[in-house]
């Protein structure tokens, strides 16, 4: 059944904070070294916005309150920082303690910057690399700072592009992995796009110590606008888009780099439909050739094998935008009607659990 | 052939001809909302081709009947406009024509901004400056910025001042020219829009959308019913015109005309008649606040009596969105969530 959103906040008033587990009892295990807990940026249902924490039972751990709707974040390698953006504009990023929730820091943007949601650290948690917009001119860039000296910024590389959006580390522990959506906007301008019929989206390869652009990848087409990233352990490079033309309009969504351009994945024709030509999030299993994508536009998740471009699940999730790697190769996909779903490969998909938040964009 | 095997092949008829039914009733919902656009979007093309007309035969000849014939042709343009703002797809979406029409929020006073700037030029201000300044200054909010705002005609730059009547001229020639485009467009998308099954869904949520940006940011935030509990009448739209309220009946006169017709038919073709009527009768009682509420929603500021009629409205438009946005999205199987509508 469909629950609008005021019914769901109704529910969720009189249901207290906790899960709702369905046929188990514990929230799959996540792959190889992640924190245990489930951690994720939320619309609250009195309409403010968190951060919110749940252990395997399903428990709330922490939920600290931020003062914007947040989108993604990422944790501190060795460390126990949770850190979160503020969703674009983001004038700044929050710093928590994984454990308790405990605000360590909040990191504002420098005059005349703000983030754009993601940020990602160097394997040995000193370097935060967080993606950011000079908005005036328009310039996209990676701030640097240095976790060691309390979120110093301490760099600033040049992306030779307009809006950047999320950004990972390849396996080398050296590449930084970028999504370049090519899309212009200003904070005076709500979140209007002003360069539709001019934009450069890019798939950029940077190199995270000297800030060096070492590739540089067009999608097909300059609509294409290319947001999320994910690489697997090989270190096979994938980029999502989120398409700008028309909706009668059905480019593929998802590619990955291979003998040095990008090559497109273009499933059947109602598998294209469902995705609405937008994907929130794409992210590759690393003990497997799987890959997952989630469109809330089109409330559709699917996951296929990266070498053969074969689609092995899918599934009608409403409102659905994060994706978890879970342990034994299967992934979890989350909801903004907080519902938790388990996707393998050659099964339906199974309801996990329901949690009384509205989860936005990404897991972490 | 076996008594089971009939059931099957009845049942399976059954089900083919429901769904068929149910692709012919999203057709013809469709094809209702295409017509019933069309004819906004040309009665838009045609008010805002009178308003540059007007703007120029006031510019060359100022006279004391030219005016206010003038500040008539930019509300006729205007309550056009609010009659089709629901549409946030197709053509609407190309160089961001919805904001060209009308720049809003506006909570910089970018419109004020630009144009003292562009009253300020020496260098002419012709249709290539108008193409390249901006959102903010081509559309509704900067010709009434210039056509009402108290602090600019009483002074030098006020109507028929030269500059006035140049920038004036170009911005209402540019809205012109943008809304017979999006009339010919939208002509052109005709077929698109019919063979493409999931425009259905997106036509519903853009009602939706108009509804709930009409129920909380036109009308529950100048209102003080959210966030710091203070009225302010200068956040909401057309509030130099004082026209707020008129822009607000109109939108929903839009809605009923344009938006109506489609939603009904698709609640019909899932047995939802009796729904399909009780979100027609809520558009007459909204209907019915006006023309009491078509005062500027400052005036209805002033005194609680007067607040009352605002409430009235408010609760009648906050009925309206319940019905479309949870009943009727419900039955529909339409859901607008937390990250499809955000777009990251």
């Amino acid at each position: 059944m469909l629950i609008h959103r005021r019914t769901l906040i109704k529910a969720t008033v009189a249901g207290g904070m906790a899960a709702t587990f369905t046929g188990c009892s514990l929230l799959p295990r996540k792959t190889g070294p992640q924190p245990e807990r489930y951690a994720g940026a939320v619309g609250l249902p009195d309409g403010r916005f968190g951060v919110s924490a749940f252990d395997r039972s399903g428990n709330v751990q922490w939920q600290a309150p931020v003062d914007t709707r947040c989108h993604s974040g990422c944790n501190r390698p060795g460390r126990k920082d949770t850190l979160f953006f503020e969703r674009r504009p983001g004038w700044s990023f929050y710093v928590f303690d994984a454990e308790t929730g405990q605000r360590r820091h909040r990191i504002m943007a420098p005059e005349g910057e703000h983030f754009v949601g993601h940020g990602v650290f160097s394997p040995d948690g000193r370097w935060l690399y967080a993606t950011a917009s000079r908005y005036q001119p328009g310039e996209g860039i990676v701030a640097v700072y240095d976790a060691e000296q309390d979120y110093k910024r301490v760099d600033t590389f040049e992306l030779a592009g307009i809006g950047p959006h999320e950004l990972t580390l390849h396996p080398d522990g050296n590449t930084l992995v970028i999504g370049l959506g090519g899309i212009l906007t200003h904070p005076d301008y709500d979140r209007i796009k002003l360069n539709l019929d001019t934009m450069q989206p890019a798939l950029i390869l940077m190199d995270r110590r000297s800030g060096q652009i070492v590739g540089r990848f067009a999608p097909a087409h300059h609509q294409q606008s290319s947001r999320h990233v994910s690489v697997s352990t090989e270190g096979k490079v994938y980029v999502a888009y989120q398409y700008q033309g028309p909706l009668y309009e059905r480019p593929p969504l998802l590619a990955r780099i291979e003998d040095g351009q990008l090559r497109e994945y273009r499933f059947d024709p109602e598998t294209q439909a469902a995705l609405g030509n937008y994907i929130a999030s794409v992210v590759a299993h690393p003990e497997n050739d799987l890959i997952a994508a989630a469109s809330p536009v089109g409330g559709t998740a699917i996951v296929f094998r990266g070498k053969t471009g074969e689609l092995v699940a899918k599934a009608r999730i409403t409102d659905c935008a994060g994706i978890q790697t879970l342990a034994g190769g299967d992934f979890l996909v989350s909801s903004g009607q907080g519902r938790l779903v388990q996707l393998s490969a050659g099964q339906a998909a199974k309801d996990i659990a329901r949690l009384p938040v509205q989860w936005d964009h990404h897991l972490v | 052939m076996q008594p089971i095997t009939r059931l099957f092949f009845a049942s399976a008829l059954l089900v083919c001809t429901t769904a068929a039914l149910g692709a012919n009733a999203d057709t013809q919902a469709r094809e209702q909302w295409h017509g019933a656009i069309q004819n906004g979007y040309e009665s838009l093309a045609t008010k805002t081709e009178q308003l540059a007309s007007a703007a120029v035969g006031y510019c060359n000849a100022p006279t004391s009947d030219s005016r206010p014939a003038l500040n008539d042709a930019w509300l006729d343009a205007f309550l056009a406009w609010q009659r089709v703002r629901f549409v946030d797809f197709g053509p609407m979406e190309n160089n961001n024509l919805s904001w060209q029409f009308q720049f809003w929020p506006d909570p910089k006073n970018l419109v004020a901004r630009k144009a003292r700037y562009l009253l300020g030029t020496e260098a002419p201000v012709n249709a290539e400056v108008i193409n390249q300044s901006g959102v903010a200054v081509q559309g509704f909010p900067m010709a009434e910025y210039l056509l009402f705002d108290e602090q600019l005609n009483s002074g030098e730059n006020a109507l028929p001042a030269a500059k006035n009547c140049e920038v004036l001229s170009a911005v209402t020639r540019h809205m012109a020219r943008n809304a017979r485009g999006l009339a010919d467009s939208w002509a052109s998308f005709k077929q698109h829009y019919l063979d493409t099954g999931p425009y259905r869904d997106t036509t519903i949520k853009a009602g939706m959308t108009a509804l709930e940006i009409l129920e909380e940011r036109r009308l529950a935030q100048p209102m003080g019913l959210r966030g710091n509990g203070k009225r302010n009448p200068y956040i909401t739209d057309a509030w130099r015109s004082g026209q707020s309220l008129m822009a607000v009946e109109a939108t929903v006169a839009g809605l009923e005309k344009f938006y109506l017709p489609g939603l009904i038919t698709s609640l019909k073709t899932d047995g939802e008649t009796e729904l399909a009527e009780r979100i027609q009768r809520q558009f007459e009682k909204v209907a019915d606040n006006f023309p009491e509420a078509h005062a500027a929603m400052a005036t209805l500021m002033e005194s609680d009596e007067r607040f009352r009629i605002l409430q009235g409205l408010f609760v009648d438009v906050s009925q309206l969105s319940t019905l479309i946005n949870d009943e009727a999205a419900v039955a529909l199987g339409v859901v607008r969530g937390f990250n499809s509508s955000d777009g990251d």
